[in-house]
């Protein structure tokens, strides 16, 4: 009879203890217990100060559409204005010169450099241009649920290790003001697939495969390059209106919005 | 990685001024220069854009403010310019890629101060050497 009563008690406290633990929100991506676990060696790391390699053809740009995409919709409707606006040497949506974020994947080929901090479980991005921050996960989390999931310019970034090539899943992001390319809109269907490598320990090497449901039939794949630049920094930086009063380009009448 | 650094922002540079804009730049002219001979109102030395007004005396002698957009300090520095480099009160020549419409404002192309220096944003060792042509 003592012994059951033991069991029954030993028994009723594992499952208590198991039970909080099931509870227990996750850990943070710089939370010690989560940097400390055991994970194979992260195969390269990105930290320093990279900037987009404009002389990597087609480095800068994620457009035009490649041949194989039909966009659709909203974004056809979108794509034909700008074109549109282009030929009259108008600007079509300048919302990033508005002040909305660039957002992925714009926001990693701008002409300012990205500062990357990697550990274990994370890495953090800090671009020079508006100080646009990105996190991805490397800790092994999925994607968050999308009933609780904020939306955002840069999205949720899940990365995942396969081999020499950190692959890294993003979506969630905002679905207004953002454009994956001029006159092409991104939209809170889009889905973009990094597969990162470096080429040598200076240069790194991303390949983006872009779909958006909402948006085109097929896949939009570009290959692009960034450099380590050593000798930068990356440093505060808001898009300001009395900033923006003094920018011919963005108070231009030109502007198509 | 000095060297690496001004050759990319060299060809940059080079290449076009809505690459160097951190916004579409489809309203300014590409194709033309425009020099301003006018006296210094403002300068700003700020992120992302450092900017500058001139004002210039037009016809009948009715002085008109143009707005210039510069770029960014780090890239400034590397072309030979400091936050003292220009003030209000200096006489200028200034020369900038227009606006289409005609209104009084354009992106920098250089400067050239009282006492005869030209500055760009162009980096001062990419200066000396060929712009290499843009990769795309």
């Amino acid at each position: 009879m003592r012994f059951a009563i033991v069991t029954f008690l030993v028994a009723g406290a594992v499952a208590t203890a198991g039970a909080q633990q099931a509870d227990a929100p996750p850990l943070g991506a710089l939370a010690p217990a989560n940097l400390n676990k055991s994970r194979p060696a992260a195969p390269f790391d990105v930290t320093g100060t990279w900037l987009n390699d404009i002389r990597f053809k087609g480095s800068w740009r994620f457009g035009p559409p490649p041949d194989n995409v039909k966009l659709k919709g909203e974004a056809l409707k979108h794509f034909e204005a700008a074109r549109q606006a282009q030929a009259e040497g108008k600007v079509y949506h300048d919302d990033i010169g508005q002040c909305w974020p660039a957002g992925l994947p714009m926001i990693m080929t701008r002409v300012w450099p990205i500062a990357m901090v990697q550990k274990p479980t994370v890495i953090y991005m800090v671009s020079g241009f508006m100080n646009s921050f990105r996190t991805i996960f490397l800790d092994g989390r999925p994607h968050s649920d999308p009933d609780v999931v904020v939306p955002s310019f840069n999205g949720e970034s899940i990365g995942r290790w396969e081999k020499d090539t950190l692959v890294v899943d993003t979506k969630y992001f905002v679905g207004h003001h953002h454009w994956i390319d001029s006159g092409v809109p991104a939209s809170t269907e889009t889905h973009i697939v990094e597969r990162i490598k470096m080429v040598n320990s200076a240069t790194m090497e991303i390949e983006y495969t872009i779909t958006d449901p909402k948006g085109w039939d097929g896949e939009m794949k570009f290959t692009k390059r960034w450099n380590r630049v050593d000798d930068q920094d990356i440093q505060e930086v808001s898009c300001l209106p009395d900033l923006n009063q003094h920018i011919p380009s963005t108070q231009s009448k030109d502007n198509v919005r | 990685m000095t060297s690496r650094f001004l050759s990319a922002l060299a060809i940059l540079l080079a290449a076009a001024v809505s690459v160097s804009a951190h916004h579409a730049a489809a309203g300014i002219d590409r194709t033309t220069t425009k020099e301003l001979k006018g006296t210094i109102k403002a300068f700003s030395w700020q992120n992302p854009h450092s900017w500058m007004e001139v004002e210039v005396v037009g016809e009948g002698g009715k002085v008109v403010t143009w707005t210039v957009e510069m770029t960014a300090p780090s890239y400034l520095v590397r072309a030979g310019w400091k936050a003292s480099t220009v003030k209000p009160g200096d006489e200028v020549r200034v020369t900038v890629r227009p606006l289409r419409n005609g209104d009084p404002g354009g992106l920098f192309v250089s400067v050239t101060l009282a006492d005869g220096r030209t500055l760009t944003e162009r980096p001062v060792l990419a200066q000396a050497a060929p712009a290499a042509p843009p990769a795309q």
